[in-house]
């Protein structure tokens, strides 16, 4: 099945700057189409429990956005798809392909009341809660999602029927196929975001085979209101941890595994984290092994001293290895680069601050190649006169598609990219 | 007050391949080190003290040779600023700095002197059996009287005036007081360290080079004892033909092993081979591998028509001698066994 549609912009990534530029461009009267891989709109901001350094909510911030995006009578969403290629064909002339992928639900008539979720047998590890918890194959993603509707997993689906026969809608249609849709815009731009990095690449930290050791999205989710538990757990036994510690640089900085720089955003939101603990857990120590604590914007080192004198305890070295002792308490060696001695200290458990790095197979969608900068964030070429021009004229890249930041910057950034695209939508920008 | 060399990391590249001025001091290499520990915290203090230019705080630390090169520190360092490979040209220098001669330091920086040095001393040999009309038992006679001789004068003039050197600069001149008694109370450590490198176990990587090492040592040791004491090369009794026949083939076959390995670069301590590491191990394997040779001729009694075998024996006999022994790696044999006995020292007196 295909068909063709006509928009103004076409936004790849539905996180929050492919929102905030999409809202930007519709409400000065653009017709804009957001592409989202995955099955809500919200990206990586609408899973975090509070933003540095304000300490404020960020689905508070996230989902009036999105629900703002969803209901514009300018943007039209497509959650689960994804853009195949894109052709420049002219200025304010591209072609692209997307294949907006089967839910096997009716998005019209779903009206989420997870009926279908109750019915369904077959529990799977939750991406959404970091695999903390288990999730059905017939599932609402996650409470706040937008839309907030059911999808089936049909990879781990039985194909019972269970969920079909129990849906009060009738909306669940296991004969729905891709669709292909044929685009035409006059500009792109493009906010894929990050990924975060595997922490299994560095084996002597432990992750995936000490069960206490575990990624800073996962303590994230520990954290926000709709967390998996109703209080901070540690993995192995469920016990309440009282000695935590965060290793920071657990993939930035770090020649060994190909990503050298600062990710920019480890530092504050490990002491952000810090902070909620020690409100969670007002027993609990929490100890941050850092390299250097990279507190540069507004208000941060303000937040760095808050958390030191919260009773956070900061340590001056990169942790070398870490070891399970008996029990699932985990050992932790490192040098104390203040005393400039080699030491041990124990834990029972361990919060990896992973960093973040680009998201691979942009560059592949365009047929006239994207530039990529030499650590595969999209390159801006003008990073100072206009930091969202890309190398192709009418594209246009917001947020951490074009390098690690935080998410005040994501925003100023999807601000830059999308008042950039309206210039280049009234004619101007041509020849860049 | 400490005084600060600025042309220091100019002098130690030098000595060796590395990068140390990108370290951030985050103290990984520390952390993954397994024979760091509290009392001995390297290498990041080394590479530290070599960025600051602090030389003389080098000199007074045994930590380089505390340090067995396992690798971890330089693979898993995350500037790949080669925190090991400057362990290893700290050992290099440090060498230079105990040997009051000033040659080590010579041979080490110029790859041209280390030639002159090599080709100087085969001219010798050759100009000397010259004026003994190349009779080959003149010949042999001398190069048993060679050994001893230059075994008793490499050592009391240059590695025991060297090793009270080092004495001076990690114990005498950093302050340390220690008591004679304690001197005598760890004398242990120095033969056990000197005999059985027990410390290599410690690292992390393989014990299959701890004991190739460890037979390779003793291989060497009682082939110099056999040929030097027992004069192999003139004896009949069986018994001793053919334990020196053992000793040089383990000789020569454990350091064709460790030539291949720093030709195939397959371990981090053999990626940055120097020409001082080349000449200690090709130098060593043609010294066993000569003997043994040698030896065969004899007992084949083809020596008197092949004089130029035995020559070649010689060559490298004397350049192992007089150039590799007393200024080049061989040192590094007493320099590792007396800096763990010193440490134990320096530790018992606390």
């Amino acid at each position: 099945m295909s068909k063709s549609e006509e928009y103004d912009v076409l936004v790849i990534g539905g996180g929050i700057s492919g929102v905030e530029a999409s809202l930007n461009l519709a409400n000065q009267g653009h017709k804009v189409l957001v592409v989202e891989k995955d099955l809500s709109v919200g990206g990586k901001m609408i899973h975090l429990s509070k933003v540095f350094p304000t300490l404020d909510c960020s689905a508070c911030i996230t989902t009036p956005k999105v629900s703002e995006a969803a209901r514009h009578s300018n943007i039209t969403i497509y959650t689960y798809s994804q853009v195949n290629d894109i052709d420049k064909k002219a200025e304010h002339d591209f072609r692209a392909s997307i294949t907006k992928f089967p839910r096997y639900v009716d998005e019209e008539s779903c009206t989420g009341c997870q009926v279908c979720e109750d019915k369904c047998p077959v529990v799977v590890q939750d991406q959404y809660q970091y695999d903390l918890v288990g999730r059905k194959a017939a599932y609402v993603p996650f409470s706040i999602a937008n839309p907030r509707i059911a999808a089936i997993d049909i990879e781990n689906c039985s194909l019972c029927g269970a969920c079909e026969r129990a849906c009060p809608a009738d909306c669940i249609d296991f004969t729905q196929e891709k669709q292909d849709i044929e685009i035409k815009v006059k500009s792109v731009i493009v906010a894929t975001g990050f990924k975060l990095f595997d922490p299994t690449l560095i084996p002597r930290y432990g992750f995936g085979l000490f069960k206490n050791v575990v990624t800073s999205m996962q303590m994230e989710r520990q954290l926000v209101p709709t967390r998996p538990f109703n209080n901070v757990l540690r993995p192995k036994d469920g016990k309440m941890p009282d000695n935590i510690a965060y290793v920071l640089c657990a993939g930035s900085r770090d020649e060994t595994v190909g990503n050298p720089i600062c990710s920019q955003v480890c530092c504050m939101y490990s002491i952000k984290q810090a902070q909620l603990l020690l409100g969670a857990l007002p027993m609990a120590d929490v100890t941050i092994y850092y390299l250097n604590i990279r507190s540069f914007g507004k208000g941060f080192n303000e937040f760095y001293q808050q958390a030191k004198d919260m009773g956070v305890t900061f340590v001056k070295g990169k942790i070398g290895k870490v070891e399970e002792l008996e029990g699932g308490d985990l050992k932790l060696r490192y040098e104390d680069i203040e005393q400039g001695v080699v030491k041990e200290a124990n834990h029972d458990m361990v919060v990896l601050s992973v960093g973040i790095l680009a998201n691979d197979g942009v560059t592949s969608l365009f047929k006239q190649n994207l530039e990529l900068d030499q650590f595969n964030y999209v390159n801006q070429k003008d990073l100072l006169a206009n930091p969202a021009q890309t190398n192709i004229g009418g594209v246009y890249v917001a947020g951490t598609a074009s390098g690690p930041m935080d998410i005040p910057d994501s925003i100023l950034s999807a601000g830059a990219a999308s008042s950039e695209t309206a210039g280049y939508l009234r004619g101007g920008n041509h020849e860049k | 007050m400490a005084k600060i060399n600025p042309d220091f990391a100019k002098e130690i590249f030098k000595y060796g391949n590395n990068d140390f001025n990108a370290c951030y001091n985050c103290g990984n290499c520390t952390a993954v080190c397994s024979l760091s520990d509290k009392d001995n915290s390297f290498p990041r203090k080394m590479v530290r003290l070599s960025v600051l230019g602090l030389d003389d705080k080098i000199t007074e630390s045994l930590d380089p040779w505390l340090c067995y090169y396992c690798g971890e520190c330089a693979t898993l360092c995350p500037r790949e600023a080669n925190p090991g490979e400057l362990m290893m040209s700290l050992r290099r220098w440090l060498t230079a700095k105990y040997d009051w001669t000033g040659l080590s330091g010579i041979l080490y920086k110029s790859l041209f002197a280390t030639l002159f040095a090599f080709i100087a001393t085969a001219i010798a040999v050759i100009w000397f059996s010259a004026k003994l009309n190349f009779n080959t038992e003149a010949i042999m006679h001398f190069g048993h009287q060679f050994e001893m001789i230059s075994i008793a004068a490499v050592f009391t003039l240059i590695l025991l005036p060297n090793i009270a050197r080092m004495w001076w600069f990690t114990i005498i001149k950093p302050g340390v007081k220690v008591k004679f008694k304690t001197y005598l109370q760890s004398a242990k450590e120095l033969f056990i360290h000197m005999f059985t490198q027990k410390r290599t176990l410690g690292c992390d990587d393989s014990k299959a080079r701890w004991f190739m090492h460890l037979i390779l040592v003793f291989g060497y040791l009682a082939l110099l004892f056999t040929t030097v004491v027992l004069d192999w090369f003139g004896t009949e009794n069986m018994f001793i033909i053919a334990l020196g026949y053992i000793e040089s083939i383990s000789i020569f076959i454990i350091t064709a092993i460790f030539v291949t390995g720093r030709i195939k670069k397959n371990r981090e301590l053999n990626k940055f081979s120097q020409p001082s590491d080349w000449f200690f191990v090709i130098w060593l394997f043609l010294m066993g591998f000569t003997a043994f040779i040698v030896r065969i001729f004899i007992d084949l009694d083809l020596i008197e028509n092949n004089l130029w075998m035995y020559l070649f024996h010689l060559i490298v006999l004397v350049q192992w001698a007089l150039i590799i022994v007393p200024f080049g790696k061989w040192t590094h044999f007493l320099y590792r066994s007396f800096a763990m006995y010193f440490e134990k020292v320096i530790q018992a007196n606390k």
